[in-house]
């Protein structure tokens, strides 16, 4: 049973660079929370100063009821899985996996058991006796999940786990973990870049960029409902196209247009973009939303196939709207499209979302 | 495996050709190698009178090996050279091999003060030190004695070898230690029971080397010892008397001591490899 609590949390390199800016987090027991973000956003800082293995420079960390800012990582009942495995090179599987066990000094007998369990939920029995260089990369995340489960903490800490993987193994990884976090709720906080793995892992996501939370919730509300531009852009793939708007009104119905596009708003969007009437806003699609070919001037603008990339499932297509390029996903695959082609690409007005282009925050009523 | 480019000179010549020229040019760089070493046998096995002869000579002996061996004076060299090289070898790994861990692994005053230091004592010439290492010891009392020559050993070792420990500790992954620290480790624990062991082909590596260093060091045993404690180099040289040159035993004392570095080098070659490889 075990919260976190991240207070005001910051981490100052030197004078220059502030890795970790005020971040406020809790994280709930047995929750599973996504950390995702670019290269550098201090996603990794933040979780190896929940480990401690980062000193805070200030701000506090609860881990249960116990504030742990100045304990060592053995004493804070966690447990970790690196990116690059890090099991203990010299030691057979059997004593990678019994190594924390016997720093707490548990029986021999306790600690064959517990690693028959963990051995039983991952599939490890044949390779105990093997040295970890003696393992592909799939084995050795699979023997450092092991390292955890036995220990039983209150808290697993995932550091990337399956950057160092190939894209099937990586995907069949993902579903390991989300099994077994089905089968042993633990609190768990797994940092990645990669906002697939984000999405389909969390019960919660947390976006951030340079060292600063950008938005928490769940995956369907970061990806229905991004607060900025940022998030709206890094979560969802292919990424969400921007257009530059102008917001006027016609009639009764207020227009989001370009020289090239010329869309009506929702209803909820008009009353949130009155301030911006006249003025220029962003306006971002996502290209799943955006289907081929809709008679509906109002909710559709012409653009000019640039690429076709034929995925089988379905098509992508590049195509160039005025001076922008647009995205559009989810085009049937057996649509007869080639480069070059002039076509409609139409949108449910409800899917549009604004951005202020200074803040970049979202517009809201 | 890395992408081996024929150079364009040899890229015309058939494969056939292309090995014969690279067979040829490792012969004679391994002849180059050789022949003083050959050379320095050959001389050993001449009798005195034939070591300036020894390209054409046909008498060989082993009489300079006899007399050799029947000096006192130069079996007590060779037990004292062993003992040195492998004490140094032994205090100074103990230093560096955690003085290289400290620099991979720590950043701040301490650290960079240590590294400073090192750093200052590699930009000076080794020669320069003798003079000043031999008042010292005249003035602690420690000249011509196992300490007096340990003690230099054991810190150029430590000046030297602390960087390449350093290099062999960059080259393994700090999370392994992190994982430890998480697994129930002190700092202490993480790097005895974790980064020790993954380090051990480096450690051997360096221990080789070190042995190596001592066992051929010439110049701090020249002047920091007199006639009580003879190390093997400086006997060897003693072969340079008023009476002449005695180029046969010299030759004979040299092959002797270079036995035991042949074979530490023999066996322990696949450490050394392995230990500057990771």
């Amino acid at each position: 049973m075990a919260a976190i609590v991240l207070d005001k949390l910051n981490k100052h390199y030197g004078s220059l660079h502030h890795a970790v800016k005020d971040v406020d987090l809790t994280i709930a027991d047995k929750e599973f929370v996504a950390l995702v973000g670019p290269s550098g956003c201090g996603k990794s800082t933040t979780l190896r100063m929940i480990a401690g293995l980062e000193d805070i420079s200030s701000g506090e960390i609860r881990i249960g009821d116990r504030v742990v800012n100045h304990l060592p990582p053995r004493d804070r009942d966690i447990a970790m899985v690196f990116q690059n495995y890090a099991l203990y090179q010299h030691m057979s599987v059997y004593d990678n996996l019994a190594f924390g066990l016997r720093n707490k000094k548990m029986p021999e007998s306790e600690i064959k058991a517990a690693i028959d369990r963990a051995t039983e939920m991952l599939g490890l029995h044949e390779l105990l006796k093997r040295k970890p260089r003696q393992l592909s990369g799939g084995q050795q995340q699979r023997v450092a999940l092991g390292r955890c489960i036995v220990r039983n903490p209150l808290v697993f800490l995932f550091d990337e786990p399956l950057s160092n993987l190939d894209a099937k193994l990586r995907a069949q990884m993902r579903i390991e973990i989300k099994r077994l976090h089905a089968q042993l709720p633990t609190t768990s906080v797994f940092v990645t870049h990669d906002q697939v793995e984000a999405m389909t892992l969390g019960d919660r996501v947390v976006v951030m960029k340079d060292g600063r939370v950008q938005q928490a919730g769940t995956p369907l509300s970061v990806y229905g409902h991004p607060v900025n531009k940022f998030v709206a852009g890094f979560i969802g793939a292919p990424a969400m196209n921007f257009l530059e708007v102008t917001i006027a009104k016609e009639g009764d119905t207020v227009v989001a247009q370009s020289p090239a596009v010329k869309l009506a708003v929702s209803e909820a969007s008009s009353r949130a973009l009155e301030a911006y009437k006249g003025r220029r806003v962003i306006m971002g699609l996502r290209p799943e939303h955006l289907a081929l070919g809709d008679g509906v001037v109002s909710r559709s603008f012409a653009a000019t196939v640039e690429v076709v990339e034929q995925l089988g499932s379905e098509i992508l297509l590049e195509t160039r709207v005025g001076d922008a390029r647009v995205t559009a996903a989810r085009v049937p695959p057996e649509t007869a499209v080639a480069a070059g082609d002039q076509v409609r690409l139409s949108v449910q007005p409800g899917r549009l979302h604004f951005f202020d282009p200074e803040t970049e925050n979202v517009i809201t009523a | 495996m890395a992408m081996v480019r024929t150079p364009l000179m040899f890229a015309r010549l058939p494969i056939g050709g292309r090995r014969l020229l690279f067979g040829l040019a490792i012969t004679g760089i391994c002849l180059a190698v050789a022949f003083p070493v050959l050379w320095l046998i050959l001389t050993s096995l001449r009798p005195e009178s034939g070591v300036y002869y020894v390209h054409r000579g046909t008498e060989f002996t082993l009489a300079s090996y006899a007399e050799v061996l029947l000096d006192e004076r130069l079996i007590q060299a060779f037990v004292n050279s062993a003992l040195i090289s492998t004490l140094a070898t032994i205090f100074s790994l103990l230093v560096t091999v955690s003085s290289g861990y400290m620099l991979s692994r720590f950043r701040g005053p301490a650290a960079q003060t240590w590294f400073g230091t090192i750093y200052v004592f590699r930009c000076v010439p080794y020669i320069s030190w003798v003079l000043p290492l031999y008042f010292v010891a005249q003035s602690w009392g420690i000249y011509d004695t196992y300490i007096g020559l340990l003690l230099p050993h054991i810190a150029v070792h430590i000046c030297f070898f602390s960087w390449l420990m350093k290099g062999f500790f960059d080259g393994i992954d700090p999370s392994m230690e992190h994982a430890a620290l998480i697994d129930g480790c002190t700092r202490w624990g993480a790097f005895i029971r974790v980064a020790l062991p993954s380090a051990i082909p480096a450690i051997s590596a360096l221990a080789v080397l070190c042995w190596l260093f001592t066992w051929n060091e010439f110049l701090f045993a020249l002047i920091l010892t007199g006639n009580k404690v003879p190390v093997i180099t400086v006997v060897m040289a003693q072969f340079v008397t008023e009476m002449g040159l005695r180029w046969n035993l010299m030759a004979a004392t040299a092959v002797m001591a270079l036995v035991p570095a042949f074979l530490l080098a023999l066996f322990g070659q696949k450490y050394v490899i392995r230990g500057l490889r990771i």
